[in-house]
Formats: C-alpha cells, structure tokens, sequence
C-alpha cells in the first residue's frame, strides 16, 4: 500500500469516519445501559428462592441467547411491522434489539456470578441478623460482583462488534460507512483496515480495565 | 425461664427424619454441649434454633418468639449468634470490617464505638495485632476466634457453635478450645456441638447426648461422665469409641 492509497480517501470521508463512529459508539452505549439494568433485573430474579418466579426470567433469556442477534434484529425491524402496528425506525430497533440480546447474556452472568458465593456466606450473613436483601447487599453482591465485572466487560466488548450488524437495516455505522467506501475507492484493504483499527481502538483499553479490574477485585476464599 | 423451648419438633430431609418429636429447654445459662454420633441431628437442632432451617411439626420458641415467623427471626438472630464449622469470615472485608460491618448496619452503632467494640473482643480472642488483616492471612484456628469475636460483637444472650473446631488441626483445636472457656468462665451461655470431650467435661455444665434425632440423656457434666455413661449402653460405646 503507498501513499497513494490514501488519496483514495478525502477530508470530507475523515468526518464521516468521526462520525459513523459516533454512531456506533451511541449505539452501543444506548443498548450496554439497557440491557445491563434489565439484566440485572432478569439475573437477579434468576436467583430467588421460589421456582416459579425464577423460572420466569429463563422465558426471556432462552430464547434470545439461542438465536442469533441478526434474526432478531430483523424479527423486530421486518417482523414487528408485519403483526402489530409497531414500526421501529432503524435506530430504535437496533437499540431495542441489542439491548434485548445484552439483557440476554448479563442475566446469565448476575445469576452465575450470585450463584458462585459459596452458600456459606449467605448463612453467615443471615445468622449475624441480617436479612435476605441486607445480606445481599453488604456480603453477597460485593463477592459477585469479583466475578462479574470482567466477565460484563467481555460482554460489553463482544456487542460493541455485533453492532456492526445494524448496518444491515441501513443505519451508517462504522461498518456500513466501511461497506460504501471500500465500493467506492475500490480499495477494501484500507478502508476495512481503518474499521479494523477504529473498532480495535476502543475495544482495547475495555480489554485492559477488564484485565485491571478483574486483579483490583481479586480475593480468595 | 427458658430461653430456648423446643416444643415437639420433627425435622425432616426428604424421607430422611433427623429429628423426631424432639423436645428440650436451654436456660441463658452455663455451657450445654450436645453430643452423639455424627448424622444424630445435633447441628440441624442448632440450625433450627437459629432459623437457618424450617421445621415440618412442632416449634421452637426463643424468648417466647417463634422461629416459625419470618418476622421474628432477626430478633432470634441477635439473640443467637452462631459459628458455623466452616470458617465463614467475609472474604472481601478484613477483620476489623468483618467484625464491624454488622453492628454498624443492624445495630446502627457508630464506626468509632464500633471498633473500640470489635478491639476489645480481638483483644479478648487474642488477635489484636490481626485487624488489618485479610481472611487468607489467617490460620483456620485465627479465622474461627474472628468468627467467635465477630457473634460476639451483635451482643448475643447465647453462643451457638456447631462443630467450630472439627476442620482444625489439634494446635489450633486448643487455640479455639482455651477462647471458648475463658468466654465460659465469664458467664457468656453457649450451646455446642462438640467432639472435644475434655472440653466438655472441663467446661460443660450440661449435656445432651442425642441418637437418632432423639434426646437419649440429659444430664449435669459431672454426672454425664460418672453416672449416665456407665448406666447407658449407646452412651458407654460411643464414649469408648470416640477414646473416653
């Protein structure tokens, strides 16, 4: 690749590179807030004692986790139109969609990371006089969260890529923007290898506070 | 008064019954050990107590409140405090936070007041150098006195300790052993399950043998390890066997 090369590209694609990862960036970010308060909430209700009310959440997360996110994204953008009179706008449906999917895994995450404290602790905190909610709260939740953040981070990277699948509804995300330069400059390296590095640049130092935090919150049984 | 009245209870895991129409009554107190074969339900009689476990028929007041009411097992809880067998020191606090955490946000006892508490029982178990430290930098002997100091703090009327030195190697077993009848020479009541029976018979004011989720003596210590062991068959043979 020479300098060339990159007169392929203008100033004016420069901006629409800044932007489209603005687009992405509040993509991902919208759908990471959502979808961590309700799964949270879904995690959370996976851990009750009655078996009714924790078998609930599974109805949400099962079939979400076992489909891919693409199928739901269309279901809701293409789908939804076609059985009832809601019609998302692109952005919507791929927030509504992502969130879904995120709320999906952290669930499964809250559940797996609570469930992990050895029981032991619970009756330790019941014992000293403490309720259930109280227990949680001060001994249980600080444990799980050891497990949890890194964990969440992992997560919150890998949707940061399935973003890239909102470019299929025609919204101008960093891949989308991808997909029309490298059609128009013919040069699918370059403009894919800036996608590449974008993606990589924000993705990274989410890696490293993973890395960071998972040593910070270390402790041992 | 009794303080705890086990009133006819009958607890069960699946098909298996541990304990049966089982009744006693605990005074605030001296030192009760309970003793008998592992599986007798000694522990689940502790767990109970403190409403760690529901039981199917019958009931267990503790100062008249019933443990069969949600409401009440707070109350029973400061009443009780427990050591569990398994050390279950909170491995994200270190020991002063271990003890303080509690009083702090049950008892809303001030931070200060707090730790000034929490010195005085670490001091009294021997571990004052220890507060900054964390769990893991502790022997099982050193965690188990955290456990005894950090019940301690919740200003219980009784101690209820379940097995609290059979996962300890002999030294620490002493260690624990001489905490708990310093704890005795001062008056503070407790109920334990124990296989320690030089414990028992230096400390113990009462005791219960249980077999088979029943109550088989129940007896003052002296004349548990005189009178009750050579009249008692079951409770001869175990004594043999355990190297009484």
């Amino acid at each position: 690749m020479s300098f060339y090369d990159y007169a392929y590209l203008t100033s004016n694609d420069a901006m629409q590179f800044v932007k489209a990862t603005g687009v992405t960036l509040y993509i991902t970010l919208m759908s990471l807030f959502f979808g961590t308060v309700l799964g949270v909430l879904l995690g959370l209700v996976r851990c009750s004692k009655n078996r009714v009310v924790r078998t609930l959440p599974l109805l949400v997360i099962e079939p979400l986790r076992n489909s891919p996110l693409v199928t739901q994204l269309f279901l809701i953008y293409y789908g939804l139109p076609m059985v009832s009179r809601i019609m998302l706008d692109p952005y919507p449906a791929a927030i509504l969609a992502l969130s879904l999917n995120t709320a999906a895994f952290m669930g499964v995450l809250v559940h797996n990371s609570v469930s992990a404290v050895p029981d032991g602790q619970w009756e330790a905190g019941l014992a000293l006089g403490h309720s259930r909610v109280s227990t949680f709260c001060h001994v249980i939740a600080r444990q799980a969260l050891r497990l949890l953040v890194p964990q969440a981070i992992t997560l919150y990277i890998s949707q940061l890529q399935c973003s890239s699948l909102v470019a299929l509804i025609s919204i101008m995300d960093l891949t989308k923007l991808g997909q029309n330069l490298a059609l128009r400059t013919l040069r699918p390296f370059l403009v894919y290898g800036i996608v590449f590095l974008i993606y990589y640049v924000i993705s990274s130092p989410l890696a490293a506070l993973a890395r960071r935090l998972e040593k910070k919150l270390a402790f041992h049984y | 008064m009794a303080m705890i009245e086990v009133k006819n209870v009958t607890k069960s895991f699946g098909t298996l019954t541990v304990l049966k129409n089982f009744s006693v009554d605990f005074t605030q107190e001296g030192v009760t050990v309970l003793l008998g074969p592992s599986g007798t339900g000694k522990s689940t009689l502790l767990r109970c107590i403190n409403g760690l476990e529901t039981i199917g028929e019958g009931d267990i007041l503790v100062n008249g409140r019933s443990v069969k009411e949600k409401k009440n097992l707070r109350e029973i809880r400061l009443d009780c405090g427990m050591v569990f067998q398994r050390t279950v020191l909170f491995p994200h606090l270190n020991v002063m936070r271990n003890l303080t955490m509690s009083p702090m946000k049950l008892l809303k006892t001030p931070q200060a007041e707090a730790e000034e508490k929490a010195r005085f029982y670490l001091d009294k178990v021997g571990l004052l150098s220890k507060e900054k430290s964390m769990h893991n930098e502790l022997s099982g002997g050193e965690q188990q006195r955290i456990a005894i100091a950090r019940a301690l703090m919740m200003n219980p009327k009784a101690l209820l300790l379940d097995e609290i030195t059979s996962a300890l190697d002999p030294e620490m077993t002493s260690e624990v052993l001489k905490i708990l009848e310093n704890l005795a020479a001062e008056g503070v009541c407790m109920l334990c399950v124990t296989h320690e029976m030089q414990f028992a018979r230096h400390v113990a004011s009462r005791i219960l043998f249980m077999d088979k989720g029943s109550l088989v003596a129940d007896a003052g210590g002296e004349e548990f390890f005189s009178t009750i062991r050579k009249e008692n068959e079951r409770i001869s043979k175990f004594l043999h066997f355990i190297g009484e």
